[in-house]
């Protein structure tokens, strides 16, 4: 199975200093330094603009707002991950995020769960964000965790 | 309008040459009249040639399911602009023999991708609408029975419907239950089909209108909303897309209120849009979408007959040219076993994606008076 990466699904790099985060198991936000208010991805601020934007390290951790369980696979690549959980991660400091839940039965997702991020290296120089329960045991994440 | 259906192994040019004709037959307008075109695919300039048109402007819109009330309200601009004086919207596709989508690959519908969050395998529009589906049952309590009676009810229409996919064949919320997972909660059976047809509109001013054989229909208003003002506020996913302020426009310009639509032709790629757009309308609290139907409240003789051609879930996909074309019928009582009596407004609605990380954000209501 292929994972695609960012570059594989957003044609440019507005968000390259998110991604490199990534390789280094860090999770950004950019925050408006007009208003205060976290952003993702990159966004002008919609009192502000962008000038006052800047990527700022986040927690990785929130709760999920929405989800989903795909039964069926829309894409020949999906059809050994089948069912898997999509959910919308509403970050702790505001922004939503879309990703899989790893290390979740479907069973046991419901709005609310507490969740945090962990690393995915999809390739030597692809890492990418996906989240897991909070309450699941094990040390904190690592760049190479989360991988299903 | 053309045939709507499976595998009709028609070129979808051809289909909206054929839609054209028909259009143009239907409002007794000449083919050298047509001075503006608005095509809803991205292949409108070799359908200008192709259907033998030399209008004064020819662009294409896209905006998924609200394109076409998008395509009459641009229409409608050009002539009040006076660049036009009879603009002709078409639509015509043929995705059960596959859709080139933007990343090159070939499917139908389903495979629509977008963004990040096409990495974790958000793909197609139904998972995306069931984030919002997910979102409801979770702030309301409305429960996949709930989605059942939507199915259910917008199938009993199409039953008595000639043309459309579920012509004779009802079901019961059993079958519902019965059809398989899809993306949860959605089962199949809550999910529309494509189909291949073609629909095109003729849009002139009511001066030209009353001199034309064609039984014209009266727009009477039409509002956009985008659900981007709902994402700035977190609650994006609460809503598909923003009926609000395209409620307050149309209504406005049609001088009328909810409680004067007589049949609603709502944008339903799922069967949670009916629910959340009756809600948002505001035929009931918001919550109260679910119940409404099950109630049998949406069907003929309810509080609000709803997608009475079986909506594009039973009837035919067309991409949002589905309800305009069943307002259409209902103005001008020609909706057969399902028309509904003395019908003389209705709320004709489209949403679809446009926008960024999410799907479903662009809304468009329109509002039909009588033929
Ligand atoms: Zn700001």
């Amino acid at each position: 199975m292929s994972r695609p990466g960012p570059r594989d699904v957003v044609p440019d790099d507005l968000d390259a200093p998110f991604w490199d985060a990534c390789l280094r198991a860090e999770f950004l936000v950019q925050r408006c330094g007009g208003c205060g208010r976290a952003f993702w991805p990159a966004s002008s601020c919609p009192q502000h603009g962008a000038a006052s934007m800047a990527w700022e390290p986040a927690s990785g951790r929130g709760t999920v707002h929405t989800w989903t369980v795909y039964h069926h696979a829309y894409d020949r690549d999906l059809a050994d991950e089948v069912p898997y959980v999509l959910a919308v991660i509403e970050l702790a400091e505001g922004p939503f995020f879309h990703s899989d839940l790893v290390g979740c039965d479907p069973g046991d997702v419901r709005v609310g769960l507490p969740v945090e991020v962990v690393y995915d290296t999809v390739r030597p120089d692809v890492v990418v964000p996906r989240f897991r329960p909070r309450d699941a045991p094990g040390e904190p994440p690592t760049a190479d965790e989360g991988k299903s | 309008m053309t045939e709507q259906g499976r595998r009709l192994g028609v070129p979808p040019r051809e289909l909206r040459r054929r839609a054209l004709e028909l259009a143009l037959a239907d409002a007794g307008v000449e083919r050298g009249r047509v001075d503006g075109y608005i095509g809803t695919s991205s292949e409108a300039f070799d359908d200008v040639r192709y259907l033998g048109l030399a209008p004064h402007f020819a662009w294409t819109m896209q905006a998924g399911g609200a394109t076409a009330i998008w395509s009459v309200l641009n229409a409608i601009g050009a002539i009040l602009t006076g660049q036009a004086t009879t603009v002709v919207c078409v639509y015509g596709a043929a995705p059960t023999a596959g859709v080139r989508r933007p990343d090159g690959r070939v499917g139908g519908y389903g495979g629509f991708r977008y963004g990040y969050p096409a990495m974790y395998g958000l793909i197609g529009a139904a998972g995306a609408h069931a984030l919002h589906a997910r979102r409801h049952m979770h702030r309301y309590g409305t429960t996949v029975e709930h989605l059942a009676a939507v199915a259910v009810a917008q199938r009993a229409h199409a039953a008595v419907r000639p043309g459309t996919l579920g012509y004779g064949a009802p079901l019961t919320p059993a079958d519902h239950q019965a059809s398989p997972l899809v993306v949860d909660p959605f089962r199949r059976l809550d999910c529309c089909r494509d189909t291949d047809g073609g629909v095109a509109l003729v849009v002139t001013s009511t001066e030209q209108a009353r001199d034309l054989p064609g039984r014209h229909v009266p727009i009477l208003g039409l509002g956009t909303g985008h659900n981007l003002r709902n994402w700035w506020t977190g609650e994006v996913f609460d809503h598909h897309d923003d009926v609000a302020t395209a409620k307050v426009t149309a209504f406005g310009q049609a001088g009328i209120d909810v409680g004067d639509v007589d049949v609603a032709a709502l944008y339903d790629p799922f069967t949670i849009s009916p629910i959340m757009q009756l809600e948002a309308y505001g035929f009931c609290a918001p919550g109260d979408g679910g119940p409404l139907h099950a109630a049998g409240q949406t069907g003929l003789g309810g509080l609000i007959p709803t997608n009475t051609g079986g909506g594009q879930l039973s009837g035919y996909y067309a991409a949002g040219f589905t309800a305009i074309v069943e307002g259409v019928l209902q103005m001008r009582g020609d909706g057969g076993a399902t028309q509904v009596p003395g019908a003389r407004i209705a709320l004709v609605s489209g949403h679809g994606g446009n926008g960024g990380v999410q799907n479903t954000w662009s809304h468009a209501t329109m509002l039909l008076g009588a033929a």
